[in-house]
């Protein structure tokens, strides 16, 4: 639970003097008092705002409310898992669940494939501009998702937008198309932002394998698919769990889109049924939603890294 | 290390168990501690969250005079904007506002969820009921008889808000009655206009229409409520205003955007049906249309009636768990009915006040400048006293507006009607009432 940081340069012993002796690990425990100090600061932030709040999740979906006649004071009572047959019945909940899956099966690998394309370029020796055209893809990551939403929705609107001549004859904020005109904007806001992962992943590969490579034989191409894209494989599972998560989690984009398009309604993704329930208010099924979605976004994190991992062992 | 972990693990589930006997503990004191109505001792201060613009200056003159009731004032957006969400978990904590600005139809919802303290118990409040007008002191009882669950503020008798200067030019007569309105949408579209835009948001609008007509959405019987959203009555108004979307009479641009300002900035709308704090939106919205206004009263379902529907108002009501009831009740009647209170909310916000004596403010009696000089008020002041006072509001109007506005979003893009979406939200209010054991009649 408590194993020691190691630092990535060894040879960045700090002036305290703590020896890197291989015995270290041995003698890790010689210092419970130190090692309490260095972990309460987070173990207690993270019980506060971590554990706390969803155990208190966890405990509110199982109650229920019982009153009598229509204002009669309501009381709380255990109510076990009725807050959760609720949930499986919830039409517009579940809808809301296939919309976000049909969204990632579409969404994640168009904007992690993009990534990876863009890290690849900025990683070739054949590239010029580097700085600039990391710093430029970077950027819509550093702007925030609710004003990334309200450009593209002035964008796409058909009275609004600088492209009149396009959003008049497609409408991209009709029924058919919104879903990717919020993908589109996803896209661009996290582009960046997993291009730098994988591209900070693909500078951590040792030049001697290039080296070898280039011995070889192998031409840029080849290099790029047959050794950097293996290698980064660890950082591009993970850049697609944290956008299958993202993704089940949609909320802000959407959100926006709702006062542009009237076809995102108040339970388009599952955050804002879980929102709009809140707001009726019934805390107890609110909870209980998000409780079922974090298990099912949980549930497909999992699968998923299986499933990369069997293939990968296989 | 087995043993650390272990321990580690342990005290964490111990103290989540300890935080959530905490959380639990709490619920059960704050549920029954009705305040009585007794003035406290020495000075007191008071937390009021409102969204009023400038009633920090109202405030201020109460505070001015009641140094020993200060109050304290916190903005923030509307309603269903976020407050009343705000409201919520205050209460859920425990530590509400002692007073707070909710609208009528959203008192049913505190009330349901035991957020409001009974008014009645201040002899003043009860004392007040003959200054208010008749309707809306029936929207703060809430269909009982000797309960009282907030202050009455303002209100929003709704009129026809027209293009007095194009009716004109064309030949066109205000019209009367809804037929009539249906006959000048269709000499309005020929000319190239619409008579008036359909708003797919704003449900209670269309609540204001079904509540003209004599319908009723909600009843409470004390033991259940009864849900009807496809009553008669809506059924009536929603299939007159199906009839006018599908036939292109009426625009459907969302409502409040830029380009329904524009809409009515360029003449291409000509008429609007709301209430009479919509005197403002449209001066501020549609500035290059100055004096070409005027107001009448609404048009009717039968010629020769005198009925009027009403859209928005909102009373000023006392959070559960306020330690001086007195005191809020107090400041809420001075705000809500003496002249100074009356006169600075009309001057900072236009609020058109809910007391019979404050529809005769001198401010009121003017002619406004944006609608040619016509003493509007006069219209509305008629209007308030046809507005039905037995409409009932149902206890989760938020969700059921969200319901709705989805329907009538897709109805107004041609997929189902707006009975469709009326019925749709029938059933899902239903079901989220019973969620929460909330009773309803079959």
């Amino acid at each position: 639970m408590t194993a020691p940081v190691t630092t990535p340069a060894a040879g960045r012993a700090g002036p305290t003097g703590t020896d890197a002796s291989p015995t270290r690990t041995r003698r890790r425990l010689q210092h419970p008092g130190a090692i309490i100090a260095f972990v309460a600061p987070f173990g207690l932030l993270f019980l506060l705002f971590y554990l706390v709040p969803i155990g208190y999740a966890v405990y509110q979906s199982l109650l229920i409310v019982e009153r009598e006649g229509t204002f009669g004071e309501a009381t709380e009572v255990f109510g076990g898992l009725t807050q959760y047959a609720l949930v499986f019945q919830s039409e517009p909940f579940w809808s809301s669940v296939g919309r976000m899956l049909m969204f990632g099966v579409v969404q994640v690998p168009i904007m992690l494939g993009l990534a990876l394309l863009f890290a690849l370029l900025l990683d070739s020796p054949l590239l010029r501009g580097k700085k600039f055209f990391r710093l430029a893809f970077f950027v819509p990551y550093a702007v925030p998702g609710v004003i990334a939403a309200i450009m593209w929705g002035f964008l796409f609107s058909p009275n609004l937008s600088p492209f009149q001549a396009l959003t008049r004859e497609v409408d991209f904020l009709s029924a058919d198309l919104v879903l990717w005109s919020i993908a589109n904007v996803v896209t661009w806001v996290f582009v960046g932002y997993n291009m730098l992962i994988i591209y900070s992943s693909l500078l951590a590969i040792p030049a001697d394998v290039y080296e070898a490579a280039v011995l070889d034989g192998a031409g840029q191409a080849r290099i790029a698919w047959s050794i950097k894209i293996p290698l980064v494989r660890p950082a591009l599972i993970l850049t697609a769990i944290f956008s299958i998560i993202g993704t089940l989690q949609l909320l802000a984009e959407p959100q926006v889109f709702r006062s542009f398009s009237s076809a995102v309604t108040s339970t388009y993704t599952p955050n804002m049924t879980i929102y709009a329930t809140s707001a009726i208010p019934n805390v107890n099924l609110a909870a209980a939603f998000s409780v079922v979605l974090a298990v099912a976004t949980f549930v497909l994190s999992f699968t998923f890294l299986r499933i990369t991992r069997r293939k990968a062992e296989a | 290390m087995r043993h650390t972990k272990r321990a580690v693990t342990a005290a964490l589930l111990s103290t989540v168990a300890l935080a959530l006997v905490g959380c639990s503990a709490e619920t059960g004191a704050s549920d029954n501690n009705s305040a009585s109505c007794e003035p406290a001792d020495g000075d007191v201060t008071l937390t009021f969250t409102s969204w009023i613009p400038g009633i920090e200056d109202a405030v201020a003159i109460w505070n001015e005079q009641n140094p020993e009731i200060q109050v304290e004032v916190q903005t923030g957006p509307s309603g269903n904007a976020g407050t009343y969400q705000n409201f919520f978990n205050q209460l859920e904590a425990g530590n509400a506002p002692d007073l707070g600005q909710i609208e009528y139809d959203a008192l049913p919802n505190f009330r349901v969820q035991d957020g409001l303290e009974d008014l009645a118990a201040c002899a003043d409040v009860v004392a007040a009921e003959d200054q208010f007008v008749d309707w809306t002191w029936g929207q703060v009882t809430l269909g009982t008889d000797d309960e009282v669950y907030g202050v009455p503020q303002d209100q929003g008798p709704m009129g026809l808000f027209y293009r007095s200067d194009l009716f004109e030019q064309n030949g066109i007569e205000v019209p009367a009655t809804w037929e009539e309105y249906k006959a000048a949408a269709e000499k309005i579209r020929a000319l190239g206009g619409y008579i008036t835009n359909f708003s797919q948001t704003d449900i209670n609008q269309f609540a204001g229409f079904v509540w003209q007509a004599d319908g009723q959405w909600f009843q409470n019987d004390g033991d259940a409520w009864t849900v009807d959203l496809t009553g008669e009555e809506s059924t009536k108004v929603a299939d007159y205003w199906q009839e006018l979307i599908a036939n292109d009479l009426v625009s459907t641009y969302p409502a409040w955007t830029d380009e329904w300002n524009n809409a009515y900035n360029s003449g291409e709308v000509w008429s609007w049906n709301s209430a009479v704090w919509g005197a403002n939106s449209i001066a501020s919205g549609a500035p290059d249309t100055s004096g070409n206004w005027s107001v009448a009263l609404a048009p009717q379902w039968n010629e020769g009636d005198a009925t009027a529907g009403n859209w928005g108002g909102s009373s000023v009501a006392v959070f559960k768990g306020t330690e001086h009831l007195y005191e809020a009740a107090k400041f809420a009647l001075w705000l809500n009915t003496s002249e100074e209170g009356l006169t600075s909310l009309n001057q900072t916000a236009q609020i058109y006040p809910a007391t019979t004596a404050g529809l005769e403010l001198p401010v009121l009696k003017e002619g406004v400048e944006f609608y040619g000089g016509q003493a509007i008020y006069d219209v509305f002041a008629e209007a308030a006293t046809q507005v039905n006072p037995d409409f009932v509001w149902g206890p989760t109007m938020t969700q059921t507006y969200a319901d709705v506005a989805d329907g009538f979003k897709a109805a107004a893009s041609g997929d189902g009607t707006l009975l469709d979406a009326l019925t749709k939200g029938q059933e899902s209010t239903i079901s989220t009432l019973e969620a929460q054991s909330i009773p309803v009649a079959e």
